[in-house]
């Protein structure tokens, strides 16, 4: 048993429950797109960092070095050109003041 | 109780979690919704290929989840492009 | 041989040694013949695509060669403050109270390539993602926006980014 690796394992879930969670409640697609970037960005790594633990100093760990290395380089890309996609095609931002302040409330009985 | 029931449970999470990603592609009220949720989907199935791979010992298949992590990224890249021609000059 | 004629061949070479580098990463495998066909394609795929990865116009040096050593300085703070942020923005998850806005500032990098690091390192640390970068402009939606004043936003979100990325390239 590895502590590291079973405390990264642990870091990924809870940023990956609380990615999902924030993608189900959150109200539009930017704020939808920030928890997923929670979830899809720092979970996924932290798993990466686990596996790299738990395999060694193998070949292994070198293709899961250029795998981080190419999520590093694809994800944010990837996201950036959906928030870009709905800022083009004029979906307007949520704000707080807008008096959608209730549609949080009533997942969370503030 | 060694590593493997470790990465075997890591490997169930992440199917499960996959679950919320596909709802909100079944749900999401715009295309940006729903190219979330898949983007979200493929981000989780490639941490289960990783894991997959890396609690069976083969290199092979880690080839698999660098093309399936390049197919994710060209299929969102080709999903924006297309929507936004058909949505007319930005 | 003129100056042009140079500098296409200088732009095929630098895509080219990039290309190769991709796939030695991806090939992981030394041996002649692999060499070889991934030298002949590399060349073959430079051929078609110099143009878009190397600008004719982006004839600095930083801008193809930038300083390893700051690189691998920035990814580790880029990965520190990507969970920092994380930690952030799963409070603000837990709480239910977010307050999100939009913010403009301009940042002062110089190549593209510095520029489009600085997007995706905006867009990789949670709560910030670039909505629209159009030269030096930026677009940033921001989950948590304390300020609506373009300079201080600016210094907030990117300040650390932009200091090591100007070390980097340019």
């Amino acid at each position: 048993m590895n502590w590291v690796a079973i405390v990264f394992f642990a870091l990924g879930v809870v940023f990956a429950v609380m990615g999902n969670l924030g993608v189900l409640i959150f109200p539009d697609v930017y704020t939808r797109l920030q928890a997923s970037s929670t979830c899809a960005t720092t979970s996924v790594f932290s798993v990466f960092i686990a596996c790299m633990i738990v395999s060694g100093w193998t070949a292994m760990t070198g293709k899961i070095i250029v795998i981080t290395l190419f999520f590093f380089l694809t994800n944010p890309i990837s996201s950036h050109i959906i928030a870009r996609y709905a800022w083009v095609s004029g979906i307007v931002p949520w704000r707080r003041s807008y008096g959608a302040r209730t549609a949080l409330r009533e997942h969370y009985d503030d | 109780m060694g590593m493997t029931a470790v990465i075997d449970a890591m490997i169930y999470f992440f199917v499960a979690t996959t679950v919320v990603g596909i709802i909100r592609v079944l749900i999401g009220p715009t295309t940006a919704d729903r190219m979330t949720g898949l983007n979200l989907v493929s981000a989780q199935i490639l941490a289960v290929l990783v894991l997959y791979a890396v609690r069976e010992g083969r290199v092979a298949y880690l080839d698999v989840a660098l093309v399936y992590d390049i197919f994710g990224f060209i299929g969102i890249l080709a999903m924006a492009r297309y929507f936004t021609k058909r949505a007319g000059p930005a | 041989m003129s100056a042009r004629t140079w500098w296409t061949a200088v732009r095929l070479g630098i895509t080219a040694a990039y290309l190769m580098a991709g796939w030695l990463l991806f090939t992981w495998d030394l041996g002649a013949r692999s060499l070889l066909l991934g030298l002949f394609y590399c060349l073959l795929v430079a051929a078609i695509s110099f143009p878009i990865f190397v600008e004719e116009h982006d004839a600095a040096r930083r801008a193809h060669f930038p300083r390893v050593h700051v690189l691998g300085a920035y990814l580790l703070v880029l990965v520190y403050s990507m969970y920092v942020a994380s930690f952030k923005v799963l409070w603000q998850i837990v709480r239910g109270r977010i307050n999100p806005g939009v913010v403009h500032f301009r940042t002062r990098l110089r190549t593209d390539i510095a520029r489009v690091a600085l997007t995706s390192s905006i867009t990789m640390t949670p709560g910030t993602i670039t909505l629209l970068l159009d030269d030096d402009h930026l677009i940033v939606h921001w989950l948590d926006a304390r300020t609506r004043h373009s300079r201080y936003a600016g210094s907030l979100i990117a300040g650390r980014f932009e200091r090591l990325l100007r070390r980097v390239w340019a």
